[in-house]
Parts: structure tokens; sequence; C-alpha cells
């Protein structure tokens, strides 16, 4: 890792979609490689936007966002891969592929990264079995609860076993028993290095991880 | 890992998808009106060059009658001439009935006796080296001025102004299919991109490069277009082949077209097929290409 292990560098950040109003300003956030955070705010704040900002899907209109010491604004389309492959993220909706089973949907990333079948399937059963899916493996992702469909994205974010973890509400619709051991996930991943930021609503999971939290009030980011 | 897990990975894009079904349908429309218009055109033009060889292997000398002049004498000395004539592979009078059976549908079987009812000489000639038809008039008038020669060439001229004409119609409707054909499939490739935009986003965002979604993207289109091609195919044999089976054995209909072309000589068939191959070839290159352009534009908006 560049920079000193700065895994995000945000400074002055800006972000509007097209020609709309700015959604964040300002934003300064620097996270360095293990930090666990946790992103809360209102309905509406821009947590979502600002994940997606790190997630490569847009681009600050202002200011200077670095993920890995990369700038953002001047990657070439090329480029673009090799640094989302170094991320995970499980997104609000899920965004599970409804005519793949849940072992294909979990394995996806790896088959995007080109490996075979036969070199996966083993760490990718031992995974939904953690997250407790294994029984459901062949299942389609639309016959899954709402708390099936989370433990299975957030299975297809860690499967790759990423430096940084980008999660939008990965709790909301999963039981206390089950957020707690979601948490653990994300707490054993960060402990063995990988770098966590979570979106969330739920200050009962920021109290058990003992983390720090930033709250987004009105596009501007400030420690909670 | 379960049993279903250890098969070969499911598509990536869904290929049951509904927009793909109207893709798949419509692509194999449009390919079965190609079949047609190719197969129409290369009926006609099969049949034009049937015709008109079949005309200029013959012509034909009419003696008139005239009074003072001994018709049988006239004949006789008009094939002494033909025969003489280098390009003249044989020379055949006909008797008086057969020239009376080609005036029985104008005129019914009516005694033709008394009537001025000319004779006709067949005259068969080489095609590769044709007689001097102007000599050979020439020669007629001089020494039987009742004879006149027919060379067929005004039937040979107006049959291949009309095979002209409906090849010019066979191609132009050909043109208007594939040109309707690329349109519909843009529109449907495009289509069914759209329903996949969220699918493509994802694999974007997890890191897959542009090689493997296209590659995804490839064989959802490649298998449209060799299914819907190879579906408007075969039914565009079969309909030449029921246009033979249904209608029996009138050869002046479009019976004898489709037979023709389905039980057409080897050499013949492989040319027919070779055209109509192009077919699907075409459909699923038009398909591919189309969703190719359209993808990358999509991959774009990601990057």
């Amino acid at each position: 890792m560049r920079e000193g292990g700065k895994v995000i560098e945000l400074s002055s950040v800006a972000l509007r979609y097209g020609t709309g109003p700015e959604i964040l300003r300002e934003v300064n956030l620097t996270m360095q490689q293990g930090d666990l955070r946790f992103l809360t705010g209102a309905s509406g704040a821009g947590k979502s936007s600002l994940l997606r900002l790190l997630f490569l899907a847009l681009k600050p209109a202002n200011g200077s966002a670095k993920l890995f010491g990369q700038n953002v604004s001047s990657l070439r389309p090329s480029e673009l891969p090799h640094l989302r492959r170094r991320l995970g993220v499980v997104f609000q909706d899920f965004r599970l592929l409804d005519h793949l089973s849940v072992f294909e949907n979990v394995a996806l990333p790896l088959r995007a990264m080109g490996q075979k079948p036969e070199a996966y399937a083993h760490d990718v059963m031992d995974l939904l079995d953690w997250v407790g899916l294994k029984g459901r493996s062949a299942d389609r992702p639309d016959t899954l609860s709402g708390g099936e469909k989370q433990r299975a994205a957030i299975a297809r974010a860690v499967v790759t076993k990423p430096e940084l973890i980008l999660a939008d509400e990965p709790t909301g619709n999963v039981d206390p028993a089950m957020a707690k051991r979601l948490l653990r996930l994300f707490l054993e991943l960060n402990r063995q290095g990988t770098t966590v930021l979570l979106a969330t609503h739920d200050e009962q999971l920021i109290k058990q991880a003992h983390g720090k939290a930033l709250h987004l009030e009105g596009g501007s980011l400030r420690a909670a | 890992m379960t049993e279903s897990n250890r098969q070969i990975p499911a598509p990536v894009f869904p290929h049951g998808a509904a927009p793909l079904r109207s893709l798949t349908v419509t692509m194999a429309v449009m390919c079965y009106l190609a079949c047609l218009a190719i197969g129409a055109l290369v009926l006609i033009n099969q049949a034009a060059s049937a015709w008109t060889q079949g005309i200029a292997r013959e012509v034909t000398v009419q003696i008139r009658q005239h009074s003072g002049t001994d018709m049988e004498q006239q004949v006789a000395k008009a094939v002494a001439i033909l025969k003489a004539t280098p390009g003249v592979v044989a020379s055949e009078a006909l008797d008086k009935s057969a020239g009376a059976k080609l005036l029985e549908p104008w005129l019914g079987k009516v005694p033709l006796d008394d009537l001025p009812v000319p004779r006709l000489i067949r005259v068969t000639i080489n095609e590769a080296s044709p007689p001097d038809f102007t000599a050979l008039e020439k020669r007629l008038a001089a020494q039987v001025p009742v004879a006149s020669l027919d060379t067929h060439r005004r039937w040979q001229a107006e049959l291949s102004r009309m095979a002209d004409a409906l090849s010019l119609l066979a191609v132009f409707v050909l043109g208007l299919i594939s040109l309707a054909s690329v349109m519909l499939v843009v529109f449907a490739a495009r289509a069914v991109l759209e329903s996949n935009r969220s699918t493509v986003e994802v694999l974007a965002l997890m890191g897959a490069e542009n090689r493997f979604i296209s590659r995804q993207n490839d064989r959802q289109f490649l298998a449209t277009g060799l299914i819907a091609g190879f579906a408007g195919l075969v039914a565009g044999l079969m309909t030449f082949a029921g246009l033979y089976f249904l209608g029996g054995a009138s050869a002046d209909s479009m019976t004898e077209a489709g037979r023709s072309l389905v039980f057409a000589p080897a050499a013949v068939m492989l040319r027919v097929m070779g055209a109509l191959l192009l077919v699907p070839i075409a459909a699923t290159l038009i398909a591919l290409w189309t969703s190719r352009i359209t993808l990358s534009r999509m991959l774009r908006t990601f990057a």
C-alpha cells in the first residue's frame, strides 16, 4: 500500500448529480489501513452518495479524492477494474442477480477475476456456511428473505478478501442476533487488517463495536 | 458443495429474459423473410435462364402458302438450305397436322384443308456457334421467297426483361428486409442490454474487466443470432418444401418453383444453401456488432 497506508483520503470533496445542487460539500476524510468507521446521518444526508463516490461509481465535482493513494478523478478506465477489486461493497439494495443461485452470486466477483469454479467452490461454501446460507446455496435470491439477501450480499462483498469494505446499512434487514453475528464478521475482517466503513442508523451496533462514528448532515461530514 | 455448484457456471446475463426472447422471435421472422427473398431471387434467375436457353436453342422457319407454288417443294428446298448452313444441328419439317394442332387453341377442331395454314420447320442450332441469321435469312429470301425465319429474339428479349425486372424486385425486397432487420435488431439489442444494465453495473463495480463483461454479452447474442438465424432458415426451406408437397405436381405454379429449389441438383443446391446460410451468419454478426457498440457505450458511463 502506498502513501503511508492511507486507504481513503478525501480533501474538500464536493459531489453533485449532473447540474443539480451539491449533495456533499467540503468533505474531508482520512482512513488508514485497518481503520473501522461508522457513517451515520439522517436519510437523505448523503451517506449512500459518499459510499458511491468511494466505490468509484461517481466522481467528485470538486476537491481531491484518493483511494489507496490514487486520485480517482484522473484514473484511466483501464485502471478502474484493478482498483475496484481492492474494494468489497455491500449495496443497500443488495444488487443480487436474480437469475443466478446464491452460490453463483457470491462467487461472481471471483469468476469476474478469472478464477475457475473448482478453485473457489470450497471457499464460497465455507463463507455461505459462516453467514448461515449453506443450505440455501442453490436457491435463487428472489426466494430469500430480506435478511438472507443481506447476508448473501455481505458474503459476496467479502469473498475476495478486499482491503476496504464499504457497506451501506449492512444490518438493516436482519434480527439483532444476526446483526451481532455480521458485525463480528466485519470486526474479524478489520482485525485482520481490512479497512471498514459502515453506513448505518443502528446506534446499538456502533456501541457494540466501540467504533468511531462520522456524522453526515446537510452534506458536510463531522466526527460524531 | 452441492451437485449444482459443480456444474458449469450459469450465464451471467439471463438467457431467457423477455427482451431477449422478443429479439430472438423478431430476428427469426426477419431471417425467414430474407430466406424467402433469397430463394425467390435464385428461383427467378434459374427459371429465366432455363427459359431463355430453351428459346435460344431453336428457331423456326415458316413456309407460307402461295398460289402457284408447290408447298412440299418449297419445304424441301428450305430444309436443304438449312442443312447446308453451318451452325444448324438439325432441321425437321412439321407435317400439316402439327400446324393444325398449334392452331387448335384458337380455332378448335375444325377441318383446315381449305385454309392457307403455313408449314413449319423446327431448326435446332448449335448454341455455342450459332448460324449467321442475317445471311441465312437472305439465302432463304432469294431461293424460297415464301419462307420467313423466326429467331424468337423478340420473345427472348421480353423474357430477359421480365426476369431482370423480377430479379430487381427480389433484390429490392431483400434490401428492404435487410434494412428493416438491421434496424429491428439494433433496437431490440439495445432493449436487451438496457434490461441488463443493473447486471452490467454490478459486474463493473465488482471489478470485472470490460473484456469479461463483453465475453458474457457476446455469448448471449451469439446464441440468439444463431438460434434465430437457423430457425428462419429451416422455416424458409420448409416453406419451399411445403409449396411443392402441398401444391401437387402442377408445373405451371409455385410448386414447380419449390420443387426446383428443394430438389435442385447438388451443385445448385449447394449454391442456394450457401446463399441462405449467409442469413443466420449475417443476423448473428449484426446482433453481435450492435450489442458490442451498445455495451461499450454503457460501460463508459460506469467509468
